[in-house]
């Protein structure tokens, strides 16, 4: 095995493990990493990646004592402010609305303020953005996207933030949902019940499986040609089509996704081991061992069961990975999980419906399902390699 | 006729024809041989069909009382549950159920216009065909003649790049390389229809004789619908052979690099056969056995990429009516369909096992 110490299987291994070890970081604290709750509506609906909310903003002159639009309250007998608006956008509307609410309010105190600006329309961001700075207007409000492309240009003005008060929402790194609700976020809490459904299916699947191909092969007998003529038959029923009935039948939770999924791998551990045990139950050594008189159990657990281990170390990285698909693909069906669930295929199944709009909805949960599976299987590649002696030059 | 009866007519006749060739011209032990594999393929199809029944009505859920929503009075399901004889004592049930499978009596749909099942098939079965035939034989393709290459090019570049296209393409979930095949080609580049058999004004003019349409379109000479047919096919195809090629290859290439250490190889080697020949004629040939097999294995996995294809992309097959099914809560038509699965993969798999016994010499029971 030395000689391929330097291979590209070793190299498969390696950086799968660091990987998978990794997953399992953010799937144990998703909480360390992700910026928002999963289910937190934080933003507007549909924002793409990078992008920020667009709402009014108010751009004030550096070192102005104006911070809110209420600041440019002032008596009417000094007069009225000046706001500088671009024409066509939404943003005259908004300042007219969000002016007249604080106007009531003036109105029914004592301070003898008032606002009731003078709305000045410009062709252009830059034609506002330069009455503010001549003077010309108080202050402006435009979009705040405009704000951020032009932001660079205009280093004596400042933005105050939204003129109704709200924070503005975004960037988020891979953009918002359909109901607003922050992707990555959700993909990072995805990684957790991924990792549950891919490790607790194929353990059940294992802890099932070994003991019953070893046994099976070690007695043989009706008992083995028995268990093999269901195993195989399970084996050769789709696992998605069996998986999507049991979850049919017993309804939406990720204990019934595990049980749906784990009876579908129980067939290859106890092939494979099966298969193994035939062959390890006719070495020389066994026979050595049985002729000093060495008890059946102690046999297989001394001699048989050592020699199936890398195998099933093998079928277990390849499992996981199987397992995580099949949940992802369930989910995605909209069976197995409680739609609620942060879950990378109820995400895809959610994308899937504005696939004409929003592409990072369908982008990321994929990658992030592709990542966690290559690294399982990229696994199982390696280790196949490196254990497979048929495969090793001669 | 019923499309679905001229489809198994299709089918059927040449593998009669061909049991038959097999079971005159062959060996004692190939006709041996034979007869084992069809009596295993009676008891899997036995323990499939119970399977079904056991997840069916022995798990906890009452199809009926779902079936009817909150609307349904107790009269209603009691009347529902006399007429499908679910009252009866299970072991009565089990009988009936294992009888009705073997004589495709499905019964009625839950749901709707309460259709024969047989029906509803007959037009969804087709179109599973229509799509799992061509993504297999391009799944083949790509999987026997790239894995060929990889293993001649072992460790040098192509091979590693071959290696990590298979592995990629196993981890992609089927369902998300769909939808981002969708977002590509049909919604930015707007190349190709990302849903449906065919264009629905050209599909008023094509005539169905057997519903698979791309045979339809060819049989009345539809030059229209056949091009229609063959442009919707082209991203559901390439969805569902593309992710099956990745095992092929895997396969192929283990096989290919098994076989080139063996002596006849050597001894070819030695008498200056060229190693291209080696690779592709010599070691290729064996290889291919094992290969078939997997074909048997892989109808699992390509029944199962078919039910998400089939959702992705609209396509009216019978994974997308069990997923349809499944949730009007129409629990006959989802036990029919998964038993037309179960029977389905019996069969194909003692096809494979039938064909493989002829091209392996070696093969004797």
């Amino acid at each position: 095995m030395g000689r391929h110490w330097y291979g590209v299987d070793w190299w498969f291994v390696v950086v799968s493990s660091v990987a998978v070890i990794g997953f399992m970081i953010v799937a144990i604290f998703p909480g360390l990493f992700a910026p928002y709750s999963p289910d937190a509506l934080v933003g507007p609906r549909f924002l793409a990646p990078g992008q920020i909310q667009i709402a009014s903003v108010l751009i004030v002159p550096q070192g102005s004592n104006i911070q809110q639009l209420k600041d440019l309250a002032m008596p009417e007998s000094v007069g009225r402010a000046h706001i500088a608006v671009v024409q066509g956008q939404p943003t005259a509307g908004d300042v007219n609305a969000q002016a007249q609410s604080i106007d009531q309010q003036l109105q029914a105190g004592t301070s003898g303020l008032r606002l009731r600006p003078i709305i000045d329309r410009y062709a252009s961001v830059q034609e506002a953005m330069q009455a503010v700075i001549d003077g010309t207007d108080d202050v402006a409000v435009i979009q705040s996207t405009d704000w951020t492309a032009i932001q660079s240009q205009y280093p004596t003005l400042v933005e105050t933030g939204s003129i109704t008060g709200e924070k503005i929402a975004g960037p988020f790194a891979l953009g918002t949902n359909d109901i607003g609700q922050d992707l990555l976020s959700r993909l990072l809490w995805g990684t957790r019940i991924a990792l549950i459904i891919g490790f607790s299916s194929a353990l059940i699947s294992l802890f099932v499986g070994v003991p019953l191909g070893l046994f099976a092969g070690f007695v043989g007998g009706t008992f083995d040609r028995l268990l093999s003529l269901l195993m195989d038959s399970l084996y050769a029923f789709p696992g998605l089509i069996l998986a999507i009935a049991i979850t049919a039948v017993l309804g939406p939770s990720i204990l019934n996704i595990i049980v749906a999924i784990s009876v579908l791998y129980i067939p290859t551990y106890y092939r494979i081991v099966r298969g193994q045990t035939l062959s390890v139950k006719e070495e020389v050594y066994i026979e050595a061992a049985r002729s000093i008189g060495s008890k059946r159990s102690e046999i297989l657990r001394r001699y048989v069961f050592p020699n199936v281990i890398p195998s099933v170390a093998i079928i277990f990285s390849v499992n996981v990975a199987d397992a995580i698909l099949t949940g992802a693909g369930l989910s995605f069906l909209g069976l197995g999980l409680p739609p609620t669930i942060a879950d990378w295929g109820i995400d895809l199944a959610r994308g899937q419906r504005f696939i004409q709009t929003a592409w990072w909805m369908i982008t990321f949960p994929g990658l992030a399902i592709l990542a966690v599976v290559l690294a399982f299987t990229l696994m199982g590649e390696g280790l196949t390699e490196i254990f497979n002696p048929k495969l090793r030059d001669r | 006729m019923q499309p679905i009866a001229l489809i198994a007519l299709i089918i059927g006749i040449p593998s009669a024809l061909l049991l038959a060739y097999v079971f005159i011209r062959g060996t004692t032990g190939l006709r041996r041989y034979i007869l084992t594999r069809i009596g295993l393929t009676i008891p899997m199809i036995f323990i499939l069909g119970s399977l079904v029944f056991f997840i069916m009505r022995v798990l906890p859920g009452d199809p009926v009382s779902s079936a009817l929503g909150p609307k349904g009075t107790p009269a209603m399901i009691e009347n529902i549950r006399q007429q499908l004889g679910l009252n009866d004592p299970l072991i009565v049930q089990y009988g009936r159920f294992l009888g009705n499978m073997v004589t495709l009596r499905f019964g009625n749909s839950l749901v709707g216009g309460h259709r024969p099942i047989i029906d509803e098939m007959s037009e969804r079965f087709p179109a599973t065909l229509e799509l799992i035939i061509p993504a297999s034989i391009l799944a083949l393709l790509i999987g026997v003649f790239g894995g060929a290459l990889s293993a001649s090019k072992r460790k040098k570049a192509p091979d590693f790049m071959l290696r990590i296209y298979a592995v990629v393409i196993y981890s992609l979930p089927i369902f998300w390389f769909g939808l981002v095949l969708q977002l590509v080609f049909g919604v930015y580049l707007h190349w190709l229809p990302i849903s449906g058999r065919i264009d629905p004004v050209i599909g008023t003019t094509l005539k169905t004789f057997t519903n698979i349409y791309s045979i339809d379109a060819l049989l009345s000479g539809n030059w229209p619908a056949l091009g229609s047919v063959l442009v919707h096919l082209i991203l559901p195809t390439a969805t569902l052979g593309l992710i099956q090629s990745g095992l092929f290859m895997r396969m192929t290439r283990i096989n290919v690099i098994e076989t080139m250490q063996e002596d006849f190889i050597r001894a070819a080697r030695a008498r200056g056969i060229r190693e291209r020949v080696l690779t592709y004629g010599h070691a290729l040939k064996n290889a291919m056995i094992p290969v078939i097999t997997l074909i048997g294995l892989q109808v699992a996995i390509l029944l199962a990429g078919a039910v998400l294809t089939e959702t992705v992309f609209s396509w009216p097959g019978m994974g997308s009516y069990l997923v349809e099914r499944i949730s009007a809560r129409d629990y006959n038509a989802v036990q029919s369909v998964i038993t037309v699965f179960a029977m389905l993969v019996a069969l194909i798999s003692l096809a494979v096992d039938v064909i493989y016994s002829l091209v392996d010499p070696r093969v004797r029971y």
